[in-house]
């Protein structure tokens, strides 16, 4: 496998800089304060470290996943999510399952996000796609990428925010035009829960087998080995210590490695709480400093009937869930970049990255906004949620992303 | 190679994806086109899986060194 023989493996040792696990101090000292607080914080809060550690150990990036397939004919990231999201399905449907044991009457899990499908979903999906790649990734790998020192990600979070204001102002134009009377397709109440699971598992199947063949229509080349420095193989119990400790520490993970964890993760969240989603909550910074800077974005119509990420508005405190989950992210992000020696302050040198990066924010913002949630929410949540929504936004996004791929390659 | 020459080197420092690897193709295909030798230093961790394969197809050789803390020279090369 070509994308096997270049994987990257790194020598050099942990040990060295232990000092650099003093990182952890900050992440364990917040889930100590907001233990104290709510349990819920607590959880929320190392659910998103852990989110952020995993997508960065693994280097998750959801517009590779699409934007590879186009500019390069490489799938592997891809699969990698497929394989997460197959694996997620399962959990999803066994957590659905005790909440609602009997599809066919109609009940629909509440927190699962099943969630209005129509033309803003599509419309959202097409946007974000395109947002995304030309800001260099989704709003998730933002977060992630701002942990790890990427100043581009910090300008492309507040486009988003720009975009998610203008969603908002424009809300409730979408919600009576299409999103109100927009059907929820939650898939067990047509064919049961084993024919969703069925079905879903199909698909992947088919999405998987359909980017293998795409990467043989690449046109095919000679691997030659990558030559780099080997360390020593490992002599004695401290080695094999050390060698246990690079492998989850310092050497990259494997796409389906990471989608596997983040599966998991999300399983765990929905036991306890609901899906891991991220724009609903920077939905709220958006509309709270609209407001302190008196531009307040009205009242909302619609909220208390959506799930998953639909705008929502601040309560008594700043302090929730999604601001735990958010701001973990970024920490854990943070922690697995120090501790493998790869946190920078990346600072692009060309002015027209930040435009770039700046406008990408704002249309993926605002598809964001629009398709009720980002490639977390709105599609990594949503297709093991068994709803159709999952589906639709997937295929949309795929779409603005090639979109958008053919214009960045016009950018270099 | 006859005489020894100063390798050239592309600096994508601060560059995120995917343009460490479309600017390096750019390097091979457009500015210097059938340099044997170029020196591609980048910060951008995913770089080092997308740059290789792409200088591949060109077929040069690859060689991956870690400069410093997030930090990577990839050499790339033609064995003539």
């Amino acid at each position: 496998m070509a994308t096997q023989a270049i994987e990257a493996t790194r020598g050099g040792g942990l040990p060295r800089n232990w000092w650099a696990f003093g990182v952890l101090l900050l992440p364990v000292t917040v889930y100590f304060f907001a233990l104290q607080e709510r349990a819920s914080l607590a959880v929320f809060w190392a659910v998103g470290i852990a989110a952020g550690f995993v997508i960065q150990r693994s280097r998750l990036c959801f517009v590779s996943g699409f934007r590879d397939l186009y500019l390069l004919h490489q799938g592997r990231t891809l699969r990698g999510l497929i394989i997460g999201l197959g694996v997620a399905t399962f959990g999803f449907a066994m957590i659905m399952g005790s909440i609602v044991p009997n599809p066919a009457t109609g009940a629909v899990p509440q927190d699962a996000h099943v969630l209005p499908v129509g033309i803003a979903t599509i419309a959202g999906g097409l946007l974000f796609g395109v947002g995304m790649v030309l800001a260099g990734g989704c709003v998730s790998g933002s977060l992630y990428r701002m942990g790890e020192g990427y100043v581009a990600s910090w300008v492309a979070m507040a486009g988003v925010m720009v975009g998610l204001f203008a969603l908002n102002r424009t809300w409730n134009w979408w919600w009576d035009v299409t999103i109100a009377t927009a059907p929820r397709e939650w898939l067990p109440a047509r064919l049961g829960y084993t024919g969703s699971i069925a079905l879903t598992v199909l698909l992947l199947a088919t999405a998987y087998v359909a980017t293998l063949w795409w990467e043989r229509r690449a046109p095919a080349f000679a691997v030659i080995p990558i030559k780099r420095a080997q360390a020593a193989p490992p002599a004695n119990v401290q080695d094999d210590v050390r060698a246990a400790l690079q492998r989850v520490f310092r050497k990259e993970w494997s796409p389906a490695a990471g989608a596997i964890a983040l599966s998991l993760l999300n399983v765990m969240l929905f036991i306890r709480y609901r899906p891991m989603g991220v724009v609903g909550e920077i939905s709220r910074w958006t509309n709270d400093i609209a407001a302190k800077v008196g531009q307040p974005v009205g009242v909302l119509k619609g909220l208390d009937t959506l799930a998953g990420c639909a705008p929502s508005i601040t309560g008594d405190s700043w302090f929730t869930d999604g601001f735990m989950m958010n701001g973990g992210i970024i920490v854990g992000s943070f922690t697995a970049a120090v501790l493998a020696r790869e946190f920078r302050l990346r600072i692009p040198r060309q002015p027209k990255r930040y435009v770039q990066s700046a406008l990408g924010g704002v249309v993926m913002g605002y598809g964001a906004g629009l398709g009720l949630g980002c490639t977390l929410g709105a599609f990594y949540s949503a297709i093991p949620s068994l709803a159709l929504n999952g589906w639709v936004y997937a295929v949309a996004m795929a779409t603005g992303a090639f979109a958008g791929s053919q214009i960045i390659r016009r950018l270099a | 190679m006859a005489e020894s020459t100063v390798v050239p080197v592309l600096d994508v420092r601060g560059e995120i994806c995917p343009y460490p690897m479309l600017r390096t193709n750019k390097e091979l295909d457009e500015v210097r086109p059938g340099v044997a030798e170029l020196d591609v230093i980048t910060d951008h961790p995913p770089a080092l899986s997308t740059i290789p394969p792409e200088a591949m197809k060109r077929g040069y050789g690859v060689e991956i060194e870690e400069v410093r803390e997030g930090e990577w020279k990839i050499r790339l090369f033609k064995d003539s």
